[in-house]
């Protein structure tokens, strides 16, 4: 639409757009892999996919995140590059840089080969006989690499678009794939389908009101740059209800990706159908990357508006909180009661969005790198337990695996210590970080919500605990599969979870770093 | 004083994994870290006495006032001491209770050791806070650790952690606002200049909360008697010396603050007699001498509480000597019970008998024990309540505190006798002053004339903890003054009532030894009487207590959360789509009624919102509707299927009167295709939908929730209509397209304006194409399909009018359809053909006469399948849509040619014998590209469909085909 007003402005000659490709080089690498992922497919034989998608696809990631790096180093004036579409600024660094980290430990996972997690052939349907005669030719689907990265990227993107156009494209390129990417689980593929399908229907709806949210903020606005919107609102431009609308209608889009109650009932049923690395990447990745859109939409384009959307966000980070927390205590099944802690984390992260300030920025910033790892690590001990039909994921299965396999048992019983939030893990101090940015913004009532429910949440973690080391192991109970990718993730996990309890500090100034300039506009 | 704990924590890592080879060797090292404890507290005396106290900082995450800030003073110093002895003397006690003590154990003991330590020196709220769920942490494993295949002591460990985290994380939000309130995390800083305000309030009872759940005051107690299923060692440094104190602790370190502050001094004093009596009456009537002592140690932290929340100076004098006498006194003699337990197999009162004889030291040391419990002089406990007796005689409201002192110290008289006959004594029914009476001499006999046959040696280890902390509790009552000289920099920070009280043995008769004595021979009248005062306890053990309202609260958090999870998670995608449905009509929906109402939205009524502008629209609006509700009523697939084309024509039908004709061809011909397309997918589904599941009630409310939300999209769209403020862009495009001499906008738009646009969507058409017939070809693992493949079938009625007739696709062949078929195509080609070259001035355009070329295939294949399809274009689709996608691209590249850049058009003029003069913009050529490529995307789509049609569908066990 901006291109078509400038042609009336000036008519002849289009000036090319200007673009800093090196600003946004993690972006167009990422984008640059999973391309490449794809000709791959097309181009290399069966036995050799495998082995060239792997190394292309950390190599990328990796060439990515140093490339973050270096451009959070370098310190440049933060701006909005391509046109005014995407921002680079210490905050969006900083949400790029850990979803990169995360996608490289998720991928350990996807890339693990002696646990297969993914169908062989996604379109053989369940049961029938060309599905046993791909399994039996041992076929391994490697387009899900290319679908991965487009996922990463779109999951890049969606925090640095400065307008509601951009960030609705880098939505669907990063949901898109991961509609496709829920159905590929190889055991119980009929619930991974389903789970697929309902991720897609719901997620198109929501996309749906994005999209006409952004409508109405263009309606009221004449932009979609969340910096124009901004100004509008302060000026108070009349039409405060199509304003405000439009903020409750693109929130629904971005509230249901973070999984806020009440758009949260996808979560638990796609977390438990999907083959676990992709909840473990939806779990972190999708999870960091919404909230940094979020973050960017309130603090950037409604941050006049603060005193408008503060009750209802007051209302969603409470309920979401609640919710999250009570209902995962009946759950039996150990990827339902991650979703439902998801859940509940989700409530925890808003408080710090409520916030509305330099430390909310920087605390719910540590909170995502914190949870994200830990999160991580904890599907990660998921995809271990096995026995022989795949995943031993109900938790009466699970009993008595600290007996069988102490270290393994002690490692998930840390990660749940450190999503209960218990000192000296990374769970405390961003929980802590997050809260106390909430007092100083005062919401002293929404803090004392969050503490009552992590007492509840902490009420299910530690009956996950009690099962794994006071109770008598099955006779034939899962058995623990350690494979070098796999324990590599989890190892990660661990460390950061440790380190971001006990010496937290320079990630603690990492994250304030990045939020002192806060978002660009 | 980090060095300490770090000390603690490294021995608790290192030793029981070095060491676990010998397993009595390493308990023995590990309780070198309580003693180091110990040995540093009593290097700093003299400091601490001099009210030097000694700080320490540690930067750990300050962005979050998170610092490591140790102090060491008065009171800190009084409770290291306990920590750190009591500490070394369990751990030795240990080695002989656990004969091969757990090398888990020992080390969470050592753990715990360290965190205490931390807890008492931490000079930071939220470093405290740390140490104190450590704490909770280590209770939880010792409690249940041991033996936790037994499902009693899971649950006491639960709701040990449960009771004492939950309310931790209470306190925590306490600290929190506190801290922000005062700018500083630093509980010395904090002190000197306390806060103010409602919310300082607030926390301060959060605060209070977390601290009387840690040190099980009533009626958040009922976590410590459930507690007692641990090991004895566990039970007496945990749950008597060391942890259950923590919350009195904290009550000290802040009373000098906060005493005049809120609900402070009516909360802590009230909760702390109602814990004093209450934990006293209930010990009276325990058979398991644990839970006697359990109840006991609630009772007495009770008294602490009123004492270290009093804010005078002489009750925090006295409560400091009490928490240190308490340590000394309660340790012992749960070790004793612990000796009883193992050489006697129960801990039970009444299945003991005259066990005194046997052991008659540690029974002689309990009884040192027991005297300073009650106050006897000169034991310390004699000392702290002869000051605590004398804190509350000024009179005012101290009359009533005083009567609930003096009461509690009644029942304690009367449950340390009990204690005494149940443990070593013999009949405990019928107490008479004659049956204790010969209890004594006889053990006393045993102990010291001559050997008595009955005596059961006792290891040294077993026996010197006992004698040593009940000896402790004597020599600590001989040197008042020490103790005095080391709290009194922290209580003179306390308001003093009358002179300045010094602890000493003797004050000259006055009120509070009168009190003393008072309380002695009401204790033991009591304990005589107490067996006619069962029936009362019996009656008022049916009260509800703490016990069962956390269980009531458990069950009831299982509960909701049930319910919750029945109601929200049914797991169906109607009902999840409708929570999220109805959520947007509640927010944004009633904002927008409300509006409305309130006139800040431009009204719907100003006459710029019209009915219709024509009849027709009218009768289009009820069609389209009609089919809409039919769609979703019908129980047939393909008439819904239907019907929802007949929607879309409806609006192909809106398009048209509103004088939108390209916009209406388009939707029309993509409708027609779209209506085919989902024909064929039907085919391989059941005819009709499966039946309803759901009752009626929901699906009403599915229809209800679904008119509202078109309602509510309708409005809001009329609204943002209504309220534009920007000039429309449709202008401004016109005025370009006539630059171009165009007269279609919209195609001056696609091929002109933005033909990079349209490159790149006619692109990933051509990649959709691809992706659909891979996607659906490859689970047939078969080569694509050709022509000359397909069987020669019989004749068929339709023969003579086709080409190379083969089965169609949709029911038995007709011969109406052929014809139809083979008549209609050519004019149907040539009208595309027409559309395409219409497109620069007239309705029409590259895109749309793809579609219609395509629509003319389609119906040869519906007439005659996809041997008819073959034969009427024997070209392969991929060939259309490269072809396509090659002529789009010259026609940017001759841009380059001409001149000027990619995709820049150009006219093209000439004449031609017969044509004339011909003006043809190189945008033509553009188009041709789109109609071929369009061409060649609805033949694949038919062809892939077509042929996956033609073959049975796979048999699919179990499910249905």
């Amino acid at each position: 639409m901006s291109a078509g007003v400038h042609i009336i402005a000036a008519p002849g000659d289009i000036p090319a757009p200007h673009i800093e490709y090196g600003q946004l080089a993690p972006m167009l690498i990422v984008f640059g892999v999973a391309v490449l992922g794809v000709l791959v497919e097309a181009l290399a034989g069966r036995p050799w996919r495998y082995r060239i998608q792997v190394p292309l696809a950390f190599a990328g990631l990796l060439a990515a995140f140093v490339w973050t790096i270096v451009l959070a180093w370098r310190h440049e004036p933060f701006h909005v590059a391509a046109m005014g579409a995407l921002g680079v600024d210490g905050p969006t660094l900083f949400l790029q840089g850990t979803i990169l980290v995360l996608a490289l430990v998720s991928l350990l996972l996807i890339a693990e080969r002696s646990a297969a997690h993914f169908t062989a052939q996604a379109s053989a349907l369940p049961g029938s006989e060309a599905e046993q005669q791909s399994m039996s030719a041992g076929i391994t689907q490697t387009e899900i690499f290319p679908l991965m990265m487009f996922a990463v990227g779109g999951m890049l993107m969606f925090p640095a678009s400065n307008d509601l156009l951009t960030m609705f494209v880098a939505l669907e390129v990063l949901s898109l794939p991961l509609y496709l990417l829920c159905g590929l689980a190889r055991r119980r593929r009929l619930l991974s389908q389903e789970a697929a399908v309902k991720y897609f229907l719901l997620g198109a709806f929501s996309s749906a009101f994005f999209l006409y949210g952004a409508a109405l903020l263009y309606g009221y606005a004449g932009s979609v740059r969340l910096s124009d919107i901004s100004a509008q609102a302060g000026q108070g431009a009349g039409g405060e209800t199509l304003l405000l609308a439009g903020i409750a209608l693109l929130s629904v889009g971005l509230l249901f990706k973070l999984g806020a109650v009440p758009f949260h009932m996808w979560k638990p049923d796609v977390y438990q159908g999907a083959p676990t690395p992709i909840t473990a990447l939806m779990a972190s990745c999708t999870l960091v990357s919404a909230f940094g859109a979020l973050l960017r939409v309130y603090y950037v384009g409604f941050e006049t508006l603060r005193w408008d959307w503060r009750p209802a966000m007051w209302g969603v980070a409470i309920i979401t909180m609640v919710v999250g927390a009570v209902v995962a205590i009946t759950q039996t099944d150990i990827k339902r009661m991650l979703a439902y802690s998801s859940i509940a984390h989700a409530g925890f992260l808003l408080t710090g969005v409520v916030a509305t300030s330099r430390q909310g920025l920087s605390g719910t910033l540590f909170y995502l790198a914190a949870y994200g790892f830990t999160t991580i690590g904890a599907f990660a001990v998921v995809t271990m337990v096995r026995d022989a039909g795949g995943e031993a994921a109900h938790l009466s299965r699970w009993a008595g695996l600290g007996r069988r396999s102490p270290v393994i048992a002690g490692v998930f019983a840390f990660f749940l210590l450190a999503m209960a939030g218990i000192p000296l893990t990374s769970g405390f101090t961003g929980k802590f970080a997050v809260f106390s940015a909430a007092v100083d913004g005062g919401a002293t009532p929404l803090v004392v919500v969050g503490v009552l429910a992590s007492a509840i949440a902490a009420f299910f973690y530690v009956r996950v605990i009690v099962v794994m080391f006071f109770s008598d192991p099955e006779a034939d109970g899962p058995s623990v599969v350690v494979s070098p990718a796999t324990a590599t993730a989890v190892a990660l996990g661990l460390t950061v979870t440790v380190v971001l309890g006990v010496l937290p500090q320079p990630v603690l100034d990492l994250a304030g770093t990045a939020a002192s300039q806060m978002f660009v506009r | 004083m980090l060095m300490l704990v770090l000390f603690h924590a490294t021995v608790a890592l290192v030793v029981p994994w070095a060491l676990r080879h010998d397993r009595r060797v390493m308990t023995y090292v590990a309780a070198l870290a309580p003693l180091a404890t110990v040995l540093w507290a009593a290097r700093q005396t003299g400091a601490v006495a001099e009210g030097r106290p000694i700080a320490e900082r540690f930067d750990w995450a300050p962005d979050l006032g998170l610092v490591l800030q140790f102090r060491l003073d008065g009171p800190a110093w009084v409770l290291l001491l306990l920590v750190g002895g009591v500490g070394a003397l369990v751990l030795a006690y240990s080695v002989w209770y656990f004969g091969q003590p757990p090398p888990l154990g020992i080390g969470v003991l050592v753990a715990f050791a360290g965190a205490m330590t931390g807890l008492v020196l931490a000079d930071n709220l939220l470093v405290l806070y740390v140490f104190w769920e450590l704490t909770t942490l280590c209770s939880y494993i010792l409690i249940g650790g041991f033996s936790p295949e037994i499902k009693e002591h899971r649950r006491a460990a639960n709701q040990a952690l449960l009771m004492t985290t939950g309310f931790g994380l209470v306190m925590l939000a306490g600290f929190v606002v506190l801290g922000q309130a005062a700018g500083t995390y630093t509980i010395s800083a904090i002190l000197a200049r306390p806060p103010q305000g409602v919310a300082v309030d607030v926390a301060l009872v959060l605060i209070l909360l977390g601290a009387f759940a840690k040190s099980a005051q009533v009626p958040l107690h009922s976590w410590l008697p459930a507690a007692m299923v641990a090991p004895t060692p566990v039970s007496a440094y945990l749950h008597a010396a060391a942890m259950v104190q923590a919350g009195v602790y904290l009550v000290a370190r802040l009373t000098p603050a906060f005493a005049e502050t809120g609900a402070w001094r009516p909360l802590v004093v009230v909760v702390g007699l109602v814990s004093l009596i209450v934990g006293g009456w209930q010990a009276l009537w325990q058979d398991d001498l644990k839970r006697l002592l359990a109840y006991g140690t609630i009772s007495q932290l009770g008294f602490l509480m009123v004492l270290c929340g009093a804010g005078t100076r002489t009750a925090a004098l006295a409560g400091l000597a009490l928490l240190l006498a308490h340590g000394l006194y309660k340790a012992p003699m749960f070790l004793v019970v612990g000796v009883l337990d193992h050489r006697f197999g129960t801990r039970r009162g009444s299945e003991l008998y005259q066990t005194g004889r046997r052991i008659p030291f540690a029974a002689l040391a309990t009884a040192l024990a027991v005297a300073s419990m009650v106050g006897l002089p000169p034991f310390l406990g004699y000392v702290a309540k002869e000051a605590a007796l004398e804190a509350f005689t000024h009179g005012g409201v101290d009359v009533a505190v005083l009567a609930g002192v003096v009461a509690g110290s009644v029942f304690t008289v009367a449950y340390g006798l009990r204690f005494l006959q149940a443990a070593f004594g013999g009949n405990t029914e019928t107490p008479t002053v004659q049956g204790l009476k010969d209890d004594a001499v006889s053990v006393w006999q045993s102990a010291f004339r001559g050997a008595d046959g009955a005596r059961v040696r006792l290891p040294r280890v077993a026996l010197w903890p006992i004698v040593l902390l009940a000896v402790a509790g004597f020599g600590a009552g001989l040197v008042p003054g020490l103790w005095q000289e080391m709290i009194a920099p922290y209580a003179d920070r306390l308001p003093a009532v009358g002179k300045g009280y010094e602890l000493s043995l003797w004050h000259g008769l006055g009120l509070p030894i009168a009190l003393g004595a008072l309380t002695w021979v009401l204790g033991a009248g009591l304990y005589f009487l107490s067996p006619r005062l069962r029936p009362v306890w019996a009656a008022l053990s049916r009260l509800p207590t703490g016990r069962q309202g956390y269980h009531v609260v458990l069950k009831g958090l299982f509960k909701t959360a049930r319910g919750l999870t029945r109601r929200t998670q049914v797991g169906s995608l109607p009902v999840y789509l409708a929570v999220i449905v109805l959520t947007v009509l509640l927010l944004p929906g009633t904002s927008l009624v409300m509006a409305l109402n309130r006139g800040t939205v431009p009204s719907l009524e100003t006459g710029r919102v019209q009915p219709w502008d024509h009849p027709v629209q009218l009768v289009i609006g009820v069609v389209v509707v009609s089919a809409a509700v039919m769609a979703a009523w019908v129980g047939r697939r393909l008439s819904a299927a239907l019907l929802l084309g007949a929607v879309g024509y409806g609006v192909v039908g809106l398009f048209v009167v509103h004088g939108a004709p390209d916009l209406a061809l388009t939707s029309l011909v993509v409708e027609t295709l779209t209506l085919i397309i989902l024909v064929f997918v039907l085919r391989r589904l059941p005819e009709r939908f499966p039946p309803l599941r759901r009752t009626r009630a929901a699906r009403v409310g599915s229809a209800v929730i679904s008119v509202c939300l078109g309602a509510f999209v309708t409005t809001f769209l009329a609204v943002a209509v209504l309220s534009r403020q920007y000039a429309p862009v449709g202008p401004g495009y016109a005025r370009e397209a006539a630059e171009e001499d165009a007269k279609n906008v919209v195609d001056a738009l696609l091929v002109d304006l933005r033909a990079l646009d349209t490159l790149g969507e006619i692109s990933v058409l051509a990649a959709a194409a691809v992706g659909v017939a891979a996607l659906v070809l490859t689970g047939m693992r078969e080569e694509r399909p050709r022509h000359r493949d397909v069987p020669e079938p019989a004749e068929t009625p339709g023969g003579r009018w086709l080409t190379a007739p083969g089965h169609p696709p949709l029911g038995p062949p007709s011969v109406l359809l052929a014809v139809t078929a083979r008549v209609l195509t050519p004019t149907i080609l040539v009208f595309s053909v027409y559309l395409l070259f219409a497109g620069h001035n007239q309705p029409g355009g590259g895109f749309v006469g793809g579609l219609v070329a395509g629509t003319a295939f389609v119906l040869r294949y519906l007439a005659g399948g996809m041997r008819e399809l073959s034969a009427a274009l024997p070209v392969d689709a991929s060939v259309l849509i490269g072809g396509g996608l090659a002529i789009a691209l010259c026609t940017g590249a001759g841009g380059w040619l001409a001149g000027g850049n990619f995709l820049q058009s150009t006219v093209l003029e000439w004449t031609w014998p017969v044509f004339g003069h011909v003006k043809l913009p190189t945008g033509f050529f553009f188009d041709l590209g789109v109609y071929v490529l369009v061409l060649g995307l609805v033949l694949s789509l038919t062809r892939t469909l077509g042929s996956s049609l033609e073959k049975e569908p796979e048999k699919v066990s179990g499910g249905a085909s």
